[in-house]
């Protein structure tokens, strides 16, 4: 298999991943949002630093995407 | 002699090694194509997760240095003029707070946010079930604590804690 190709079937899994941590950081938001509301504000630190633990994690596969990608340049400049 | 001027197309006869003219005009596989899409909308995706922390980070800091507020002391009702399972609407801790005092079927009055915590319609008192109902989505909440009991509400109504001082009746706070 061409890099390349590697690379996409590569990159799916990983919007998928992230995909999956955005859609825990939505409902994240929506908890504290309700938290808020209701005055339980013991949750709303916990739930910010999950999130942002999350936000680091997408961060990290989208450093290796990048990662990725400058290898198959180098290797082949032409593209 | 004119020259003739060959169609584009034959070029590639002429010399198999070119590549075709199309393929000058569409010089992205779509591979290609698909690999910088997604690369791109990892991305994007990103970006969107750094909004949500952000979110949640606001959310956190109005949580925690929000201070406790102060509610004023407001006069409400004569309590005799409420009678068994009646209810009376005033507006408290402002004027566009919307309340509700009832009296439950134990005898004590009680008093809460008129508003719907689900959708924010405003609640009646329905003395015969011993709820206050919400008549947008059905929504029901006990008279004597304010917690939902039936409907989509999942939060209790605000609470208004009241004070008596003989038959007079005043409103000093709103416990959420
Ligand atoms: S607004 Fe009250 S139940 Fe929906």
């Amino acid at each position: 298999m061409e890099t390349r190709q590697q690379g996409q079937t590569m990159f799916t899994g990983i919007l998928l991943l992230i995909g999956t941590v955005i859609i825990v950081q939505l409902w994240l938001v929506g908890a504290s949002m309700d938290a808020l509301l209701a005055h339980e504000t013991e949750i709303l630190i916990p739930a910010a630093i999950i999130s942002f633990l999350g936000l680091l994690l997408n961060a990290g596969l989208l450093y290796y995407i990048h990662d990725f990608d400058k290898r198959v340049r180098r290797s082949n400049p032409a593209r | 002699m004119p020259e003739v001027l060959k169609p584009d197309s034959l070029k590639i006869l002429n010399n198999p090694s070119q590549e075709p003219q199309w393929r000058e005009d569409f010089p992205i596989r779509w591979e290609n194509d698909h690999y910088v899409t997604r690369r791109e909308l990892a991305k994007f995706l990103t970006l969107g997760s750094a909004f949500l922390v952000i979110a949640n980070v606001v959310m956190a800091f109005f949580g925690k240095f929000r201070g406790a507020e102060q509610y004023p002391r407001a006069f409400v009702a004569n309590a005799s003029a409420i009678p068994e399972s009646g209810s009376m609407l005033f507006r408290y801790p402002t004027d566009r707070d919307p309340c509700i005092l009832v009296r439950a079927k134990s005898g004590e009055l009680r008093a809460y946010s008129q508003t719907c915590t689900h959708l924010s319609c405003a609640v009646v008192h329905r003395a015969q079930d011993g709820v206050l109902s919400c008549p947008c989505h059905m929504g029901l909440f006990s008279e004597t604590e304010g917690r939902p009991v039936a409907g989509p509400p999942i939060r209790p109504l605000p609470r208004i804690l009241l004070d008596q001082q003989g038959d007079q009746v005043f409103a000093i706070g709103v416990e959420v």
